[in-house]
């Protein structure tokens, strides 16, 4: 209980740095995440009728996974410099399977039969496409874009190893001062608050993602 | 939209839809590949005119060492988490567990998104103190200095790491069987127990491995970031390559580790091939 009400005390002085921190983290959390959907989202309808380059390119994301996030952080560091950029580059492609696969998925599990009517209605492709398929897909698409989300928010605790910023940077300053007062402190500080963020990202995806979903489907 | 969610669950892995003999041959296939990229790139690495700092940080000796600990971390680590987290996800879906089931999926769900980075250093504030206080506890004496304490620690943490989404993967799992189907076998005669062992299970295979190798190979990455607790690995290689901008240094940890990664999938693979009914 002691220590609950240490790191409550030391939260409550810290509230600007807090706050600074995890507006740092969401900001590289939203752009990664942004771009990330948009590419794979484009990327999994133009593969929708290519089987093969398909399968080429869930392969390749999925290798990307297991690289560790420290080795993908850090070789980017001679292309881009130290920062937020090397960071923000490796959450990228972490962030593509997730989304990419779901696309594929739920481009795929469209009912051909429902497409045959749109094209029967006098729908061209890009209409069937962007009038029928993807809507029908949205749900699993945002699904995936939240597993993403996750998984990002977490790794990016990282960012703070090859120079970037976010919430990581409490957790490495109370490692380098472990042993002295507020350490332990810090390192709850930035594991609870990334844990925090994610959970509200995930709230405020759900509604997006009620909101964006077509009211036949909801 | 909780069903397709469920099928095509990216944190799953999504089952594949039927098992050809392509797949068989995969993986068979897949260790020699792995191998061949493994000597290729070591073949690589020694040809490479390197300057004297980056080749000293990156010798045999060391590697073999590196290799050796994070093999070790990454083993263990799986081992303890694959026996606590699918006992206790079998549990929670038990008619007696399923009352705590809502609750334990909201708790995995919310837990995706833990850094291993906080998880590891709290893991070394509590942990290091229970190592540091009294020379002749057990902790300290065999297991400490068999493996050395930071190791020992790392593995506690990235246990708990990954224990939440591999609970959730095995009760989801277990959770998308056709309750008809486990009527069926009650209606049969089988006990809950035979139900479980002969039909939920088997048919829970492909969803919850799917989603447990994933787990698991996110797992031997986040090990890379042992050795900020004194714990060692390949994080080694990479932590020096990054202090010294040498590439080929950082690369080399990362195609390591990326290797081992890589086998951890194929042994799940393997056992999805074993464990999954032939019906399916």
């Amino acid at each position: 209980m002691d220590g609950v009400r240490s790191w409550a005390g030391f939260v409550a002085d810290n509230v600007d740095g807090v706050l600074e921190r995890s507006l740092e983290h969401l900001t590289l959390v939203a752009g990664v995440m942004v771009a990330a959907t948009l590419f794979s989202v484009v990327l999994g309808i133009v593969l929708m009728d290519r089987p093969v380059a398909r399968q080429a390119a869930l392969g390749a994301a999925g290798v990307l996974l297991t690289i560790p996030s420290l080795a993908l952080f850090a070789v980017f560091i001679p292309l881009v410099g130290i920062g937020n950029r090397p960071a923000q580059i490796a959450l990228f492609l972490y962030a593509i399977l997730p989304i990419l696969r779901n696309t594929v998925t739920g481009l795929g599990s469209v009912d051909e039969a429902v497409v045959e009517s749109a094209r029967g209605m006098g729908m061209g492709p890009l209409q069937q496409l962007l009038r029928v398929r993807v809507p029908l897909a949205w749900p699993v698409v945002m699904a995936g874009v939240r597993v993403s989300t996750q998984l990002v928010t977490g790794i990016a605790a990282i960012a703070v190893l090859v120079g970037g910023g976010g919430l990581g940077a409490y957790i490495q300053r109370g490692l380098t001062s472990l042993g002295n007062p507020f350490s332990i402190e810090r390192v709850w500080t930035g594991t609870v608050f990334i844990i925090l963020l994610a959970l509200v990202l995930d709230l405020v995806l759900g509604l997006i993602g009620r909101r964006t979903t077509s009211p036949g489907i909801r | 939209m909780t069903a397709t969610a469920t099928a095509s669950d990216p944190a799953t892995g999504g089952p594949r839809d039927r098992w050809s003999p392509r797949d068989d041959l995969g993986l068979v296939v897949t260790p020699f590949v792995l191998l061949a990229v493994l000597a290729a790139y070591l073949t690589w690495l020694g040809a490479q005119d390197l300057p004297q700092q980056a080749a000293s940080a990156i010798t045999g000796d060391k590697l073999l060492t590196q290799t050796r600990e994070q093999i070790t971390i990454t083993a263990l680590s799986t081992l303890g988490v694959l026996v606590i987290a699918i006992p206790l996800g079998i549990a929670l879906t038990r008619p007696w567990g399923k009352r705590f089931a809502g609750p334990a999926l909201a708790v995995a769900n919310a837990g995706q998104s833990i850094p291993a980075f906080g998880l590891l250093v709290i893991a070394l504030a509590v942990l290091g103190r229970v190592f540091g206080r009294a020379q002749d506890n057990i902790l300290q004496n065999t297991i400490g200095e068999a493996l050395g304490p930071g190791l020992v620690i790392s593995v506690f943490a990235l246990i708990l790491f990954a224990i939440l989404p591999i609970l959730r993967n095995t009760m989801v799992g277990l959770q998308q069987v056709d309750p008809d189907v486990i009527e069926a076998g009650l209606g049969m005669g089988m006990t809950r127990r035979e139900v479980l062992w002969r039909i939920e299970l088997p048919l829970a295979v492909p969803v919850m491995l799917a989603g447990v190798r994933t787990a698991l190979v996110i797992n031997v990455g986040m090990a890379t970031l042992a050795f900020l607790i004194g714990g060692g690995g390949l994080g080694v290689a990479i932590r020096s390559g990054i202090q010294l901008a040498q590439n080929v240094v950082v690369v080399t940890g990362g195609v390591l580790t990326a290797l081992l990664a890589l086998s951890v999938d194929w042994v799940g693979a393997v056992a999805e091939r074993i464990l999954r009914p032939k019906g399916l």
